[in-house]
């Protein structure tokens, strides 16, 4: 056996032998965890700051300032909508909406042209064009609405006129020609 | 065009000449300009003068008569839409009070066509006084689109109204036109649909008054 062997040895031996704890470890132990930082003041803290931040409180903004403002609102509302637009996700279903921009839809597969014409728009079959979607005989618009009771009819090849199969029907049929009604609810 | 409606429109141009010659010079309407007939439009824009000088809202008197015209309908016949839609509106305004928005009066009227009682619309008015009545008059009168009784309407609409919002009153009839559409009659899917709204509203009501842990309240 080299003289290497029987320090390792010597060192085995030493970690073999039980930790003898001192009879104040406790309450070092104690102290050590007393004085740290207590685990849930954080939580505590980020609930405050929720809190704080849910708080509503008065704000003035200069004229310049608050125009900026609505400027930055306004460019977020239009990308938004923009995007929806895009992606073709707007408010599913023109019968009957919450919110301020409704997409029409009707499926009229032999159609060349369909037009949305209502009181939103004069009645003109020009306002709003409806889109065909890609082969489908599906076609489309979106339309901004602010809140109120619409009537409306759908407009096929400048002179056929279809009611909305989603929507609930107008009352009465006083011009002898079908419709369907929209109505947006307040905000 | 009819005799009658024919002389109503040439009362009313002659009320819109003479109030043009006695210096109040009626406002002329230029969407209807291109639209419709002289005769008729001179008749409309004195028919929106009133409708103005009474705190109605002229622009849905304005779209039934494109509406009209966009339809091909004749003058009377536009005439004779447009006048009963003031009336309408008049009545609507009364019975939902002189403070409310022209939505809801558009709304209203819109019940009032569908057969509701002008009072139908105040005690609408007396159980909602902080929401708008735009919607809960708008279901209204789309119930009765569907098949549903008037008064069968107006009950459940005024039984809803002191708990419901408009998104509930929206679900509300699209769930009453779906169960239609699937086959059941008007007054049953109608029936159904109410009673499952009161059995939410007495859940609703039980979590309120239980004494397990609570939400809190929102400042």
């Amino acid at each position: 056996m080299t003289e290497g062997n029987g320090r390792l040895e010597r060192a085995i031996d030493a970690l073999k032998e039980p930790v003898q704890l001192g009879h104040t470890f406790d309450q070092r132990v104690m102290a050590e965890i007393e004085s740290g930082p207590e685990p849930r003041a954080w939580a505590y803290r980020f609930w405050a700051i929720l809190d704080w931040l849910k708080r509503g409180r008065p704000v003035s903004v200069s004229p310049l300032g608050g125009l900026a403002l609505t400027a930055g609102i306004a460019l977020v509302a239009l990308l938004g909508r923009s995007m929806l637009e895009s992606e073709g996700q707007s408010t599913p279903v023109a019968a009957a909406a919450y919110g301020s921009v409704v997409q029409f839809v009707i499926v009229e597969p032999a159609a060349t042209a369909v037009s949305l014409v209502g009181d939103f728009n004069d009645w003109s079959a020009a306002a709003n064009p409806m889109q065909r979607m890609a082969g489908n005989g599906v076609w489309s618009v979106t339309v901004p609405l602010t809140p109120g009771r619409y009537r409306y009819a759908f407009l096929v090849n400048g002179s056929i006129w279809l009611s909305d199969p989603s929507a609930p029907p107008t009352l009465d049929d006083e011009f002898g020609r079908p419709g369907s009604v929209v109505t947006i609810g307040e905000l | 065009m009819r005799p009658g409606a024919s002389q109503l429109v040439s009362a009313l141009a002659l009320v819109a000449g003479i109030n043009a010659a006695a210096g109040t010079a009626s406002a002329q309407e230029p969407r209807l300009r291109d639209r419709l007939p002289a005769p008729t439009r001179i008749a409309i824009d004195a028919i929106l003068d009133s409708a103005h000088a009474e705190g109605l809202p002229t622009e849905p008197l304005v779209d039934r008569a494109l509406e009209g015209a966009s339809k091909g309908a004749a003058p009377d016949r536009i005439m004779a839409a447009v006048q009963r839609l003031w009336g309408e509106l008049r009545t609507a305004r009364i019975s939902l009070g002189l403070g409310s928005s022209a939505p809801e009066i558009v709304a209203g009227a819109s019940a009032l066509r569908a057969g509701a009682d002008p009072d139908d619309l105040t005690r609408l008015r007396e159980l909602r006084t902080r929401q708008s009545l735009t919607v809960a008059s708008a279901t209204l009168a789309d119930l009765v689109a569907v098949g549903v009784p008037v008064d069968t309407a107006v009950a459940a609409v005024i039984a809803l109204a002191e708990g419901a919002e408009d998104a509930d009153y929206l679900a509300f009839r699209r769930n009453v036109e779906r169960d239609i559409a699937l086959g059941a009659s008007p007054v049953s899917a109608l029936g159904v649909r109410l009673g499952a709204a009161a059995a939410e509203a007495l859940s609703n009501i039980d979590q309120a008054s239980s004494p397990g842990p609570r939400r809190p309240r929102k400042p």
